[in-house]
């Protein structure tokens, strides 16, 4: 080992943060002891796999070539917005707020300044890594518009470069107005909660915002006779920046121009200037250590006490060991940031795809799937719990599990049963209760709400599913392998089955034939429920390998 | 080196460090003392500039902890209780990003490195081909030892830190902070072992319920107190009475 006397001088602070938060976010933090023996892996290989899959997305705009400039430009920005939104709104609280990180940086001679420069950098970098591959083939389509030329490529990346600032600088501006509003005793149940609210406002807004703004957009004509309230959407913005810089669209576009680049230069000047210091009480707060329990805890404590102990919930949880796995999973759902974030998130399109179904298409009115959007609505509340507890099986306290393993306990049948009924108590019933008031408003009758019923009656096999073979035991799991794309394959196959159990479903509606379904779905489904059980209360635990 | 005036802390209604005041000349070893919950890590982060004290000042090495914030920052090495790295970076990379953050030129920040390879016993290869998150805990702690000295810091805070070490490393690490001290380092060790510390340990100062308690040479406060031991010193300190007879009397509540 000799020291290379050539090598360069000291590389700058300001460089060696970016780098750092650029490798961590390459490479994901790991969870303590996961990854043993692991050597650091290129994940290029993996990004260029997300980066095509986003550039095959993107060819969807070169269906739109014969549509005017600014129709394209509506679609690319809405849909950009949707996907940094996202990778923003998940990314930003891990990458803003680490706790691991105060011990590790804070005593280091840099400013919270340069920290959070350096971390709003690697987010709009990744931002634009994502929009430049989904703009790519939209780019060509702008050239090739009735109304595009040359210049579309170069107005849309500018445009693009602004709307990424406009989504960072609007998350990190979010915190900031956290800390600024609710001080720091209450920021990391606030910070928490807007961060859940953010995630699934996002999933929500890219399910339902594209649609409206496709009603609004190509039903309407050119950019003259949109209604008023289409200029409040960043999207109409950045496209009028494209459309002013190509040469078309005339005041108003250059009004949305300017609106889009104020908007931006003022949310940039806010979230790195004005409000950056309120990202320093944030990150001292994180140093904090006391011992003192936040009102808010202990309320929810008592809460939750008060709850368990009530004669209904008592009586259900009269197993000891079912009450524990109940007690524990509730308050994991109520209190752990982790937890919420994987949790509520991943919840979030499971909620919206039943809506956007029942949502009629065209203004007048006409649904296009009947009651079939009903029943798939039905359908889709089995999934929620299966979701649920498939996602409640990861946690950064994984370790933590092996005390059910080393608890006289033969298997995990009963921590799983009481973390079907904390997930049961907590977000199957409150969202049967939306979904169905959801149906009602939506369809203004309630002749269709026994087309819900298949969907429950399937409700407790879908709700066992996640645990046959002893699988998914609560919080037994890394949050790394959260990520897993096995998740996606699920996810696909359930959607399936909800589709055809919906299709079935109608099929006996129309043809006057349900309560025969209905009758013969409760004796199927109380089979496979039984032979389920029976499976499941035989369960060992899983190997440890 | 170490001057502190009144250094307090609130945690809104709570009071975690209450008024102490305290000076560390250089080359001294001071043991740092309390039960949990004392609030010796949270004057330990006020002093490496993590905290913001709610009153109070502190200066090290003639730098105004409040207003010359970044400066003091440079001047101090810290190893936290949490041990805690960033786990997707090998032991190299993160070492070299450290370096980075005190402008170290990379060729004498991987001199450096070298050095502590060699003092602690790690391969080269470990530090370039492994993630940190691989580590066992007893590397990790050599690694976050190694990123307090990196900068040559002349002062240095250790919290906890032979947590995870086995008994070789924790007998070099002795005597490498006694040379340190020799060789005119300020060392503030706080630790729970404390017949390491009355070993290792020039001073102690003993805080409860963020209040200094006690402040001496750790053989005439013993000598004083007619305590026999610091342990015993310490526990009648902070209220530890009768520890003994209670265990018995509870490990009783065991019999079949």
């Amino acid at each position: 080992m000799t020291t290379d006397a050539s090598a360069p001088a000291a590389v700058s602070p300001d460089r060696a943060l970016h780098r750092l938060f650029l490798t961590l976010f390459l490479r994901g933090r790991s969870s303590r002891g996961l990854r043993r023996n692991n050597m650091p892996r290129s994940v290029a290989s993996k990004l260029l796999l997300t980066l095509l899959a986003y550039g095959c997305f993107g060819c969807f705009a070169l269906a739109f070539v014969q549509r005017p400039v600014f129709e394209i430009s509506i679609y690319l920005h809405g849909m950009t917005l949707l996907f940094c939104g996202m990778f923003i709104a998940a990314s930003s609280g891990e990458i803003l707020f680490n706790k691991e990180e105060a011990d590790i940086l804070l005593h280091r001679p840099v400013t919270p300044q340069a920290l959070l420069r350096a971390k709003l950098t690697v987010l709009l970098q990744v931002s634009l890594w994502i929009a430049g591959a989904f703009n790519l083939a939209g780019m060509v389509a702008g050239v090739l518009s009735p109304n595009g030329n040359a210049l579309y490529p170069l107005a849309h990346a500018l445009s693009t470069v602004l709307e990424a600032v406009f989504c960072a600088g609007g998350v990190v501006l979010a915190y900031e107005l956290c800390l600024r509003s609710f001080g720091r005793e209450k920021l990391e149940g606030i910070m928490t909660t807007v961060q859940v609210l953010v995630a699934v406002g996002t999933v929500v807004a890219g399910q339902l915002v594209p649609r409206v703004i496709g009603r609004a957009t190509f039903q309407r004509g050119s950019i003259g006779i949109h209604p008023w309230w289409f200029d409040l959407l960043p999207p109409a913005w950045f496209a009028g920046l494209d459309d002013a810089i190509t040469g078309n669209g005339g005041i108003r576009a250059m009004t949305l121009a300017v609106i889009g680049v104020a908007c931006t230069s003022l949310v940039a000047w806010l979230a790195l200037g004005r409000m950056a210091r309120h990202y320093e009480t944030g990150m001292q707060l994180l140093g904090e250590t006391t011992s003192a329990v936040p009102a808010s805890q202990l309320a929810s404590r008592r809460w939750l006490d008060a709850l368990v102990h009530s004669p209904l919930l008592s009586w259900w949880l009269r197993n000891p060991v079912r009450r524990a796995a109940f007690v524990l999973v509730a308050s994991y759902l109520v209190r752990d940031r982790d937890v919420k974030l994987r949790v509520y998130p991943g919840l979030a399109p499971l909620l919206v795809m039943p809506i956007a179904f029942m949502m009629p298409v065209s203004q007048h009115g006409a649904d296009p799937f009947g009651g079939f959007g009903v029943a798939f609505c039905g359908a889709y509340m089995g999934m929620i719990p299966l979701f649920a507890l498939s996602l409640l099986q990861y946690s950064q306290q994984w370790q933590a599990g092996d005390v059910f393993r080393a608890a006289p306990i033969p298997g995990p049948a009963l921590l799983c049963a009481g973390a079907r009924q904390a997930v049961t108590c907590f977000i199957t019933i409150p969202l049967m209760v939306f979904f169905t008031a959801v149906v009602y408003f939506l369809r203004h009758t309630s002749a269709e709400l026994p087309l819900l019923l298949p969907g429950l009656i399937a409700l407790p096999a879908f709700t066992l599913a996640p645990h046959l073979g002893g699988k998914a035991i609560p919080f037994s799991k890394a949050g790394e392998e959260a990520r897993s794309a096995r998740r996606g394959l699920d996810l696909f196959g359930v959607i399936l089955v909800s589709i055809s159990l919906s299709l079935v479903a109608i099929w006996a509606w129309s043809m006057g034939w349900f309560h025969w379904f209905l009758l013969s779905e409760i004796a199927v489904v109380g089979v496979i429920y039984t032979l389920m059980r029976v499976s499941l209360t035989r369960a060992p635990w899983p190997s440890m390998e | 080196m170490i001057s502190v005036q009144q250094l307090t802390k609130r945690f809104g209604e709570q009071v975690a460090v209450d008024g102490i005041t305290f000076e560390i000349p250089a080359g001294q070893i001071v043991g740092f003392l309390g039960p949990n919950g004392a609030g010796k890590s949270t004057t330990l982060k006020m002093l490496t500039g993590m905290l913001a004290p709610t009153s109070g000042t502190a200066t090290i090495c003639g730098h105004d902890l409040q207003s010359d914030t970044l400066e003091v920052k440079r001047h101090v090495g810290f190893v936290p209780e949490s041990g805690a790295v960033f786990e997707s970076l090998t032991g190299l990379e993160y070492l070299e990003m450290v370096a980075a953050l005190y402008a170290i030129p990379e060729a004498a920040a991987r001199a450096r490195i070298e050095q502590f390879i060699a003092f602690f016993d790690l391969s080269f290869s470990t530090l370039t081909d492994k993630l940190l998150g691989a580590y066992s805990k007893g590397m990790r702690r050599k690694v976050v030892i190694t990123s307090a000295l990196l900068h040559n810091p002349p002062v240095v805070f250790f919290d906890e830190p032979l947590d995870g070490l086995d008994a070789n490393a924790a007998v070099g690490f002795k005597a490498l902070i006694q040379t340190l001290a020799r060789e005119g380092k300020t060392i503030v060790y706080s630790s729970h072992i404390l017949d390491v510390v009355e070993r290792v340990c020039d001073r102690v100062l003993i805080i409860d319920k963020g209040r200094l308690l006690l402040d001496g040479k750790p053989e005439t406060l013993v000598a004083e107190s007619g305590a026999g031991t610091l342990e015993r010193l310490f526990t009648q300190l902070t209220g530890g009475t009768e520890l003994e007879r209670r265990a018995e009397d509870f490990a009783r509540t065991f019999r079949p």
